[in-house]
């Protein structure tokens, strides 16, 4: 019983944890915390299942549109949500204009797609029980995305440019980096993490046009109890929640695994605010 | 000249009082008003599929009548109102068409949220009401003294349910499972209830969420409980998918016993083979269920004949919604014409006083002044959930013929 606890939170987890990431991603370079993570992976889900299950185009292909899809969507979302209020950020107009971003694909999807959930093809067919690339998929993905992240942060200059925009975007522009170019492809990557949560996820999750809000939600619980920011934070938060829940949902029952869920995590940004591995802020004062 | 105008205004009053005698009663048709019926639908959304199909039957049956002459020389107009499956409008859709189209008498809404927002504010302008919902509270003969239910209610399901479990499977060991929405609870509590009252043996009860990933440490507990049948609550397509696959998975061929939706369309392309879907039963109607050779009832075949000739969908609907649909209005026509007024006082004496109606979907409904629930218990079945074809589905075994 243990094992099939373990074996679904972690695939469900690795899930949250690539969804935190793009939170963190979009995060990063423009301090914004964006609704639209969860319908990322949604639209991975969704238009993975359309092409290959509806279209039956070959799998790679399938896989470069559903990112293409994503990726178009986290330009777009950059374009007109985040950068016509980043003037006035301290207003938080984003949580408006992020939200409804996610609520407008959210109900195109809905009208196009249809409000029931549609099955996410088999991608490679391999293993069965247990051991079903449903499970260890996402897993996979998410160790992949994690590595090649911290590769690109550390081994290229565009990923150097990422952390100085970062740290401090005005004094990146000093410095000649186009700061709002890093944002885009920060806004494009970050779709394409979020897609590829959805479409290595899709097996477990099934195409569904609802899936966005709750992977909104319980996408941003790894990151807050990570720290906002920190990749490492997303994915150590991302596999706990998914074994706590499992675990919660198994023990005390499905009612009060948002409860437990919740409790743990309030109890922990009590303990440790900045989440588990936030960094404190020098304020000037 | 004073002779030819004179011959000429004869001859005019003349031909006027022709053209009056021979033209059509315009004005006797004004004189009779229509028969308004507010229609309270969810006829888009998520929660549209149902009432999609109810308003086939309805409108079929209101043409077939007005066709036939009306109600007491009266056309019946159906007044309908999109509801899209949300109780607020579902609440102001009631209170436009009472007060603005001064409809007589109201059907729906086609789902129970909607119907427990409406039926107070339906019942303080005592308009007879025809709710379809199966939550049992909806009826109230004290409360809701005009609101008669033609479709059935929460608890004959559940009967329907638990009785084939007990005495058809013949299970010891009964394991509940449900979502954690407030359907989902309300329906797995009342399973428990019934059931302990019944003395059986609970050795499982679980809620899931309806979005929740993965259920095989939810079906491994069942399994090790040594539950021999697993009543299943939930309306969501992606849940009862994910359990019929989990129970693959595990190996373990238990019999699934539940709600209608086990053996919605929407579940076949979730399942990871088709065979998953064996052993699961759905409830549902003997007067909409083949029978064991493959048939309807007689007076069910005559009616999808006659309405599939119309031109009426059924392929891609149940045919107990649109079976529900025409029993409605016809109950309305019956009730009026034995009352001879549409009157609310009137039609809820004549509903009362016992008389049998026999409908197509609701063969037997009888009402009295204690009970506005109509339908049968007995006509409450289980059906195999993977024999879905032309609107219907096949009894269970155990039923005989």
């Amino acid at each position: 019983m243990l094992v099939t606890i373990l074996v679904a939170g972690i695939a469900i987890g690795a899930i949250y944890a690539m969804i935190g990431l793009s939170y963190n991603m979009m995060y990063s370079t423009s301090k914004v915390v964006s609704f639209t993570p969860g319908q990322l992976g949604m639209i991975g889900a969704v238009f993975g299942a359309w092409f290959i299950g509806v279209l039956g185009v070959p799998l790679w292909l399938g896989f470069l549109g559903a990112m293409g899809v994503a990726v178009v969507y986290g330009f777009f979302t950059e374009l007109i949500a985040v950068r016509p209020v980043l003037k006035s950020i301290e207003q938080h107009l984003y949580v408006l204009t992020t939200l409804a971003a996610a609520l407008m694909i959210q109900q195109a999807v809905a009208i196009w797609w249809g409000t029931d959930p549609r099955p996410f093809p088999t991608l490679f067919g391999l293993g069965t029980g247990l051991s079903s690339e449903k499970y260890w998929l996402p897993v996979v993905a998410c160790f992949l995305t994690f590595i090649g992240l911290e590769l690109f942060y550390r081994k290229t200059l565009w990923g150097a440019a990422f952390i100085a925009v970062a740290e401090d975007a005005e004094a990146a522009r000093a410095l000649g980096i186009p700061d709002v170019r890093i944002r885009v492809v920060s806004y494009c990557l970050a779709g394409f993490i979020g897609a590829l949560a959805g479409f290595m996820g899709g097996q477990l999750l099934l195409a569904f046009f609802a899936l966005g809000a709750t992977l909104t939600f319980y996408g941003f619980v790894p990151i807050a109890m990570g720290g906002l920011g920190s990749s490492r934070g997303a994915l150590i938060g991302g596999f706990f929640l998914g074994i706590l829940q499992q675990t919660a949902n198994y023990f005390v029952g499905g009612v009060f695994v948002g409860v437990v869920t919740f409790v743990v995590f309030i109890t922990l940004l009590l303990l440790v605010p900045r989440g588990l591995f936030g960094s404190a802020v020098a304020r000037r004062v | 000249m004073t002779k030819m105008k004179i011959g000429f205004v004869i001859a005019s009053l003349v031909a006027c009082c022709l053209v009056i005698l021979v033209s059509p009663p315009a004005w006797s048709q004004s004189s009779a008003p229509p028969l308004k019926i507010g229609w309270l639908a969810a006829l888009t959304g998520p929660n549209s599929t149902p009432g999609i199909g109810q308003d086939r039957g309805i409108r079929y049956a209101a043409d077939q009548i007005n066709k036939a002459g009306g109600v007491m020389g009266r056309k019946i107009e159906i007044v309908s109102r999109d509801t899209q499956g949300d109780p607020t409008k579902a609440v102001n859709a009631a209170l436009e068409v009472i007060n603005n189209d001064k409809v007589e008498f109201t059907i729906g809404p086609t789902n129970s949220g909607e119907c427990l927002a409406t039926q107070p504010v339906i019942a303080r302008y005592k308009v007879p009401s025809f709710p379809i919902g199966v939550v049992d509270s909806l009826i109230d003969t004290v409360k809701f003294p005009y609101s008669f239910r033609v479709s059935n209610n929460n608890t004959q399901w559940q009967e329907s349910v638990l009785t084939y479990a007990l005495k058809v499977l013949k299970a010891k060991k009964i394991g509940i499972i449900g979502d954690t929405t407030g359907y989902g609870t309300m329906s797995v509590n009342l399973s428990e209830q019934l059931l302990k009252a019944q003395g059986a043996n609970i050795t499982y009860k679980g809620l899931v969420e309806a979005n929740q990933t993965d259920v095989m440490a939810d079906l491994r507990k069942a399994q090790s409980s040594g539950a021999e049948v697993m009543i299943v609550w939930t309306d969501s397509a992606g849940l009862n998918s994910r359990l019929m696959n989990a129970r693959a998975e595990l190996g373990w061929n238990v019999p699934f016993a539940g709600h209608p939706v086990l053996g919605a369309g929407a579940v076949k392309p979730l399942l990871a083979k088709p065979e998953n879907w064996k052993n699961v039963y759905n409830v549902g109607y003997r007067p909409m269920s083949f029978d064991d050779n493959g048939k309807l009832p007689e007076k069910s075949q005559k009616f999808v004949d006659t309405v599939s000739s119309a031109g009426v969908r059924l392929d891609d609907t149940m045919l107990w919604w649109v079976g529900l649909g025409v029993d409605t209005v016809q109950l309305i026509k019956d009730s009026v014409e034995a009352a001879k007024s549409s009157k609310a006082d009137d039609v809820k004496r004549v509903l009362e006083a016992g008389k049998t109606f026999n409908g197509v979907y609701c063969t037997s409904c009888t009402y009295s002044p204690t009970n506005h629930n109509g339908y049968p218990t007995d006509d409450v079945v289980m059906n195999r959930a993977d024999s879905f074809r032309a609107g219907a589905y096949a009894i269970a075994p155990g039923y005989g013929k």
